[in-house]
């Protein structure tokens, strides 16, 4: 049996007349056992077997060790499938549907790895539309894909690619994968965040076997196939934003669905024993000084039940020692939530030649990165600017910037750092 | 029913008897053997009436009574003790409490006029010869700690009813009073960790103080910053405890009380009860009362507002004679003077003779 708990970190003293209230939501699961107990699991390895993917031949060799790393992790009983993505993706193993993971059918399918040659083109939305069809071939409820790419999405038009990602959401999670400098970190990065899963660069394929191993072990270790995010705000009250802050960036605000008018409900996939922490505001209509009220309930439900809830409040007050404190986990993810936008923001104009907002928005994110002491993101930004003065944010931009070395930037971006507010 | 020990009233799912604090027989069949007509007839004051539906009130489990709606709105009361409509905080049934167990004694516990619930909460334990008085003050900036305030009280009340105090001397009786104090601080506390729920990052936590009075002993002790007085008709009015807060530890520095006791940060607590809580031996303090006067128990909803205890004694003085009433009124008058906490009042009138 799981056991989950919700931490409601915010200062819920507020001055006359304030209405926002902001909250930062920390969800811990533990005990959650292993992917499949309720009900079965499915995962699907898709790897781009696109004609790029021969030069050099390291990339082809190393993804083909890298699903076979990935197998081996597949729990016994698990469903699985390998798709290799070409023009028009193809079963690599089984020919249809999915198969149940024992000694004989990972052998069967790292064999069959082992043959993936470099061909064809790059069309993602077909990938994820043969995975789909994969998963409906396989009685299991917790469904996770794992999706490799060097490359752009040409072999399909944006919409094409688009309409595939609506067409899965909500069917499978996937985790993207990036090698090499010559695919798209905003594309991936939309595939994942529909997806519910992580984007990452591997900038070596070296490296690839490694992470394939890691990822496979962490969605083994789901044992929660399904949870949702539940918030009620009272009648009379606005939801401004409801945010995932760590452990990466995600807002959640546009998957919502409107349960009861006061209640809203946001998909967050499967859980292994973990830790995520959210970001809530909400607007109330202001009370008297003295008054309390609640203005969010943050649930976890699982299978229709609630396993935890943190309540965020307001106390109206005119005490200023206590309505001017700023809560530290507000201000630490609300730094780190910039940081992320400013980042992207800043690669974005970079690459469009736009210098001076380009200086501009990476000098905040130097600044930000120092103040939230977030040192990955400082240390990824060195490589892109010159930071003269992380404290006022000046930086310069560098001349020849290694185009892996934007991209680690870009990719890194919604991952946050964590603070632990001492109470 | 009635208590075995002292014949007040009492409620057949009460362990303890409200006014004197005996335990009572578990066993509804040890009740039943009590013939109606050989109970002696009570009369239940509105005060006692009151104490007791606050009892109730809070011992009901959630899913064995459905909770009342909302007071604001109307709308279902959730679990969580928050409307699910309006988001108001469901009542506690502690906005103003009264209790006046012997003649001598009265305690008043209130709302006050800017917080929006009652987080102070009082026991008292009257037996032959002495008396109990506890207070202990929820701290508002953690979660639920009316919950902890008034299952630490009850808890320190019931451990001191029950002790068998020595007939023996003053010195035997203060003694034993040093010991017990000590005793239902740490009891007080285990009933205030109780309430914490898994998880909670600002976990209940209350103050604590008890004042005994045993014939002319007197002991208290206190965590935190509620206060006993000793208030005598003649001879200096007493401060017997010393509060463990950022204002006393101000004036131990050398900064004058009225500066310290001005400051914002002034109430700010040292020590507390409750489960994150660093240490909870009370600082234990003794007294002789050399004649008659008011043995006062209160939170710094009252004493905020009049500090010294010479000029406590004087307001005091000047309320009326009757405990109950002059408990009432010394609540009223915080709440004159911008009631912005809590207010809780217990007095016990000592020493008078006949």
């Amino acid at each position: 049996m799981a056991d989950w708990t919700a931490q409601v970190f915010q200062n819920e003293y507020l001055p006359d007349g304030a209405t926002d209230v902001h909250a930062i939501v920390t969800v811990t699961s533990q005990g959650t056992g292993q992917a499949g107990e309720n009900g079965g699991a499915a995962e699907a390895i898709i790897i781009d077997c696109s004609g790029s993917m021969g030069a050099p031949r390291s990339k082809i060799i190393a993804a083909r060790q890298a699903a076979a790393a990935a197998i081996d992790e597949i729990a016994d009983g698990t469903w699985f499938a390998v798709i290799a993505g070409v023009g028009l993706a193809q079963a690599v193993y089984p020919q249809t549907g999915m198969v149940q993971a024992s000694e004989r059918t990972r052998a069967v399918a790292s064999a069959a790895v082992s043959q993936l040659s470099p061909q064809g083109g790059t069309a993602i939305g077909q990938w994820l539309l043969t995975g789909f069809e994969a998963f409906r071939a396989a009685p299991a409820a917790q469904r996770h894909a794992i999706l490799l790419t060097d490359g752009k999405n040409e072999g399909e038009s944006a919409q094409q690619l688009q309409s595939a990602i609506d067409t899965v959401t909500g069917e499978f999670q996937c985790d993207c994968r990036g090698v090499g400098a010559d695919w798209d970190v905003n594309e991936l990065r939309g595939i994942a965040d529909a997806l519910l899963g992580t984007v990452e660069l591997i900038a070596d394929p070296a490296d690839m076997a490694a992470d394939f191993q890691a990822m496979m072990q962490t969605a083994m270790g789901r044992g929660i196939a399904d949870a949702k995010l539940k918030v009620w705000a009272p009648q009379g009250a606005e939801l401004l934003f409801v945010r995932q802050v760590a452990p990466t960036v995600a807002d959640l605000t546009d998957r919502r669905v409107n349960v009861t008018p006061l209640i809203t409900e946001y998909p967050t996939g499967a859980w292994g024993d973990e830790s995520r922490d959210y970001h809530v505001a909400v607007r109330v209509p202001p009370k008297t000084l003295g008054a309390e009220q609640l203005v969010a309930r943050v649930q976890i439900e699982v299978g229709g039940q609630v396993v935890t809830q943190g309540l965020v409040k307001a106390l109206w007050s005119d005490q200023t020692e206590l309505t001017t404190r700023i809560n530290p986990a507000v201000a630490h993810y609300t730094g780190q939530v910039e940081l992320a936008q400013v980042i992207q923001e800043g690669l974005a104009a970079k690459a469009e030649g736009d210098t001076d907002t380009a200086t501009f928005k990476l000098g905040r994110a130097a600044q930000l990165a120092a103040e939230t002491g977030n040192e990955d993101a400082t240390q990824k930004l060195k490589k892109v600017v010159d930071i003269e003065d992380p404290v006022t944010g000046t930086v310069r931009l560098k001349r020849d910037v290694a185009k892996l070395d934007e991209m680690a930037l870009d990719t890194a971006s919604t991952k946050t750092t964590r603070v632990r507010p001492s109470a | 029913m009635t208590c075995p020990s002292c014949g007040a009233a009492v409620a057949e799912a009460d362990a303890f008897c409200e006014s004197c604090g005996t335990e009572l027989p578990a066993a509804a069949t040890d009740r039943a053997t009590l013939t109606p007509a050989t109970r002696p007839e009570v009369a239940q004051s509105a005060a006692e009436r009151s104490a007791r539906t606050q009892l109730i009130t809070l011992r009901a489990e959630p899913d064995e009574l459905p909770a009342p709606p909302c007071k604001s709105c109307g709308g279902a009361v959730g679990d969580d003790g928050w409307c699910t409509v309006c988001g108001a905080r469901a009542s506690n049934g502690r906005e103003h409490v009264t209790e006046a167990p012997t003649p001598t004694v009265a305690a008043v516990s209130d709302k006050g006029r800017i917080h929006p619930r009652n987080e102070d909460a009082f026991a008292i334990a009257t037996k032959d010869g002495w008396i109990a008085l506890v207070v202990c003050d929820g701290v508002t900036t953690a979660t639920d700690s009316d919950a902890a305030a008034y299952a630490a009280a009850q808890a320190a009340r019931n451990l001191l009813a029950a002790t068998d105090r020595p007939a023996g001397s003053a010195d035997d009786r203060q003694q034993h009073w040093c010991l017990q104090v000590k005793a239902a601080a740490l009891a007080a506390d285990e009933a205030a960790e109780a309430t914490a729920s898994k998880g909670d990052a600002n976990p209940p936590s209350c103050t604590f103080v008890v004042a005994i009075a045993d014939g002319d002993v007197i002991v208290a002790a206190s965590v935190g910053d509620s206060r006993a007085y000793w208030l005598p008709d003649e001879g200096p009015a007493e401060q017997l405890t010393v509060d463990d807060s950022w204002a006393t530890e101000q004036i131990k520095a050398g900064v004058s009380r009225e500066e310290a006791e001005a400051d914002p940060k002034a109430h700010a607590i040292t020590r507390w009860l409750g489960i994150d809580s660093p240490d909870v031996d009370p600082s234990t303090v003794t007294s002789t009362a050399k004649g008659p006067g008011w043995l006062l128990v209160c939170s710094d909803g009252l004493w905020n507002y009049c500090s010294d205890a010479a000029e406590l004694r004087d307001l005091v003085n000047a309320q009326p004679a009757e405990p109950l009433a002059r408990a009432e009124a010394l609540v009223d008058w915080a709440n004159q003077q911008g009631g912005h906490d809590n207010i809780t009042v217990t007095l016990a009138r000592i020493g008078d003779t006949g």
